[in-house]
């Protein structure tokens, strides 16, 4: 899109000419986002610095008829802040805490809110805030609200969707409303539960009202280590049967272990292991650890090696570290690395494991799996040398035969990461023409000229087929 | 279903969209000619006791499922105020939660996937069948709670939970909401439900006074200690689970219900009002303490001075408070007490997904 030249100067007059950037050398900064193997450029770059600023740059974008792609921290995993010679809106400057309210465990806050910064400011209380990506110490609230963000913790306490009482956005066309209902409930259309994951093509957040959750009374994190993967699989299948809710319920096979053991971030997890679950179990100390010995009986029937259970806090710390990190552990294996971030129901676990090791080995490529084991949430990762396209020609396709075997298991292409723009081929093999129709539709009514975010979640061309042929679908009764 | 929605589209007939018809009395105003029966779209189509999901046609009532989860030690933890004989469909067209919304949520929380025929008659499946869904747009959460205006539903996968190894109410009389609500706050122990009874409503069960009816699940060591813990809000004597269910069965038919709600701190000031509003009329209250929802059952009426009484009471517990209807005589739904700020959105999503105002037009008072 060629730049209205006009345009940097009257985004400069809102925000400064400091908090506009124009020049390729410094949009370069801005040309990925947490998923390597990407680059485009935004146009230009504008950082307002406070509410006021937001609304008055998203009221001169929609003026100006402007593309734009809202961006909070840029950690996403799924291409979803890219901004392809559109506007990059980059909301990290509007990082206020603007209340606690202890009482009713809750706060209202600026999208530019650094997640872990939240439960920072929650802790005095004796609260936190629940949904934590492994990305949390970076990534805002704004954004996780745009990509319904989860964690290892949402097995028990729920994605972020689940913490959200209320939003103030803007939509593209620079209206302001007001979404849910932080004073009693919201009744009619959840228009809140639709905005929540709509990955920036809805409108921009404003302020968030979110639940916070009370810190437990006590906590245990088990270590599992496994001979096989298979025994891993099998053990969670148990312990999800079984009903204990555990707090997370985390799975690192071999590959991943030994990057994340090379690492700065070594957790000492046993680096002969085949597979590793990392569990936590938390609340009322009362009959806590009844539940802690069943779990790691599940374990020992399916033929854990060693279940070690950490109370203290730093080895808590030092085990989760390992797992939050691990994504960077690989970085420093291959140069790219593909993200995938599909969910199969869970009784499909040690199936679709035995099948990701199996497309791998066919394929010759190196998959590492670090995933929330839990909730059925895969993120089989390959590292690769995206500069060798005989490779990458491989992990290409070992890639689509996964996903395709994730689908055919009943399961989704996304948990937690967004569509984007990465995840858009499997669009269509997910969901019927009438589904990515209704999709459109709702997009319609919030960004009817495609501004906001243009280009993701749903395949263009899904949308144009949609709106080219509703008396065909009328004569024919096809959806 | 999706022709006759065609049809009804090409002919211009709005359409009521019936379940097992239980919320055909609630008075809501809806303009249709012609009914859209789903109550023959009855049974479990997909049931994985080791996933924790269940998908059933939107016409399966929640004592069926009820049936087949408790087979399996599991339940759907929706436990919407009314007769079993609800279908699962209406559970989460209306959106109603019971006392376990306290910790399990509403059915937003519930619902992983569906399929509905939209008001353009086009057959739609959102989400899916795992627990963890973040592909598209969420559609579900938009049909969910939407009274069947956007579409009908007609079939649905929510998310189940092993019931409980040990399960155990205790009732409690507490001397206000207020005291009731700091012992939820500070608690180590979170109840699967806590729900406060008004007096009136206490009687009809048997028991005393403003009552706390706290319902404790998990292992029989935690169960004991928050059962100790309890005590501490004064002389606990155990109850029956099915003190639950006699909760809703107590409730006369055709009864005018309505929900005030607040900030959870709020509800000590809440409460007393509503209660009076309640007692005064010749009904009851209970509240989910933690949600800060109060529920207010009246005696059915068609008296003009009466429904006039109720009215002003209405009109003065919502300006401190958001009301939401359940089931009111017809001059009492308008003008409708809550408002959205985004009405005008809220209206226009409505247009896109049923431009010709043929499902169950009227009935959400949507601009």
């Amino acid at each position: 899109m060629p730049l209205n030249p006009t345009l940097a100067g009257r985004l400069a007059a809102i925000v400064g000419e400091k908090r506009v950037l124009v020049r390729p050398g410094e949009l370069r900064t801005y040309e990925s986002d947490g998923l390597p193997g990407y680059h485009v450029t935004p146009s230009v770059a504008v950082f307002p610095g406070s509410r006021d600023e937001a609304v008055a740059v998203v009221r001169l974008l929609a003026e100006t008829k402007t593309a734009f792609v809202a961006r909070g921290a840029g950690t996403g995993l799924s291409g979803g802040a890219l901004a392809d010679d559109v506007v990059l809106l980059g909301l990290h400057r509007l990082k206020r805490i603007i209340s606690i309210d202890a009482d009713n465990a809750r706060a209202v806050v600026e999208p530019g809110v650094v997640n872990a910064l939240l439960t920072a400011a929650a802790t005095p209380f004796g609260l936190h805030y629940a949904p934590d990506p492994s990305s949390q110490t970076a990534c805002t609230i704004g954004g996780n609200v745009a990509e319904n963000a989860g964690g290892p913790h949402c097995l028990k306490y729920g994605v972020t969707l689940n913490h959200v009482l209320a939003l103030t956005v803007i939509l593209p066309d620079g209206e302001i409303v007001q979404l849910g209902n932080a004073d009693g409930e919201d009744s009619g259309l959840d228009v809140l539960g639709a905005f929540i994951g709509s990955e920036g093509c809805f409108g921009v957040v404003l302020d968030a009202t979110v639940r916070l959750e009370r810190n437990p009374q006590s906590i245990r994190t088990l270590l599992a280590d496994f001979h096989s993967i298979d025994g891993a699989a099998h053990a969670v299948s148990a312990i999800i049967a079984s009903g204990i809710v555990a707090a997370a319920l985390e799975m690192m096979d071999a590959a991943t272990i030994q990057a994340v053991e090379a690492s700065i971030y070594a957790a000492g997890y046993p680096t002969d292991a085949a597979a590793i679950l990392l569990i936590e179990l938390d609340g009322a100390a009362a009959g806590l650890d009844v539940d802690v010995e069943r779990v790691a009986g599940f374990c020992r029937d399916a033929e854990a090696r060693a279940v070690r259970v950490a109370t203290d806090p730093t080895d808590r710390a030092r085990l989760w570290q390992g797992r939050k990190k691990a994504f960077g552990a690989m970085g420093r294996v291959s140069s790219h690395l593909v993200v995938q971030d599909a969910v199969v129901p869970r009784t499909k676990l040690p199936s679709i494991l035995a099948d990701i090791q199996r497309i791998g080995a066919h394929y010759r490529v190196h998959v590492c799996n670090v995933f929330h084991a839990g909730d059925g949430n895969l993120h089989p990762n390959i590292g690769y040398n995206a500069n060798d396209p005989d490779e990458s020609s491989r992990v290409h396709s070992a890639m689509t035969e996964i996903m395709q075997a994730c689908i055919d298991s009943g399961g989704t292409i996304t948990g937690e990461h967004g569509v984007g723009l990465d995840k858009l081929p499997y669009m269509e093999a997910l969901f019927t023409p009438g589904t990515l129709g209704a999709m459109c539709t709702l997009r319609d009514v919030f960004d009817p000229e495609h501004r906001s975010n243009p280009g993701k979640v749903v395949p263009v061309h899904s949308c144009r087929e949609w709106h080219a042929a509703p008396a065909a679908r009328a004569r024919t009764g096809r959806a | 279903m999706a022709d006759q929605v065609r049809h009804a589209r090409a002919t211009g007939t709005p359409l009521r969209v019936v379940g097992a018809g239980t919320w055909l009395d609630a008075g809501r105003r809806c303009d249709a000619t012609h009914r859209l029966e789903l109550g023959h779209l009855t049974g479990i189509t997909r049931y994985e006791p080791g996933d924790l999901t269940l998908t059933a046609r939107a016409g399966t009532s929640l004592a069926e499922i009820a049936r087949a989860t408790t087979a399996e030690a599991q339940w759907l933890t929706l436990d919407a105020h009314g007769s079993p004989d609800g279908t699962l469909g209406g559970t989460v067209a209306t959106a109603s939660a019971g006392p376990l919304a306290s910790a399990y949520g509403t059915p937003r929380d519930h619902v992983l996937g569906c399929e509905f025929v939209s008001g353009t008659g086009d057959v739609v499946r959102a989400g899916g069948r795992v627990v963890k869904n973040v592909a598209g747009f969420d559609l579900v959460r938009l049909v969910t709670g939407a009274w069947g205006t956007l579409g009908a539903l007609t079939e649905i996968t929510v998310r189940l939970r092993a019931r409980p190894e040990d399960d155990r109410t205790l009732a409690v009389e507490v001397d206000s909401a207020g005291t009731a609500w700091s012992w939820l706050r500070q608690s180590d122990y979170t109840p699967l439900a806590a729900e406060l009874l008004s007096p009136a409503l206490s009687a009809r069960l048997s028991l005393g006074g403003l009552c706390l009816l706290v319902r404790l699940g998990g292992n029989a060591a935690f169960v004991r200690a928050a059962g100790d813990a309890v005590t501490a809000l004064g002389i606990a004597t155990t109850r029956d689970a099915e003190t639950w269910s006699t909760l809703s069965s107590v409730e006369p038919t055709g009864t005018i219900t309505l929900r005030a709600s607040t900030r959870p701190s709020r509800i000590g000031e809440l409460w007393p009002r509503a209660v009076e509003f309640a007692e005064r009329a010749g009904g009851y209250a209970h509240a989910t303490v933690s949600r800060g929802v109060v529920r207010c059952v009246l005696p059915s009426t068609n008296d003009p001075e009466e429904v006039r009484v109720i009215r002003d009471g209405i009109r003065e517990l919502a300006a401190t408070s958001t009301i939401v209807g359940e089931r009111m005589p017809a001059s009492l739904w308008t003008p409708s007490a809550h408002k959205q700020s985004s009405a005008m959105l809220v209206g226009r999503v409505h247009r896109a997904f049923d431009p010709d105002g043929i499902m169950n037009p009227g009935i959400l008072d949507i601009a």
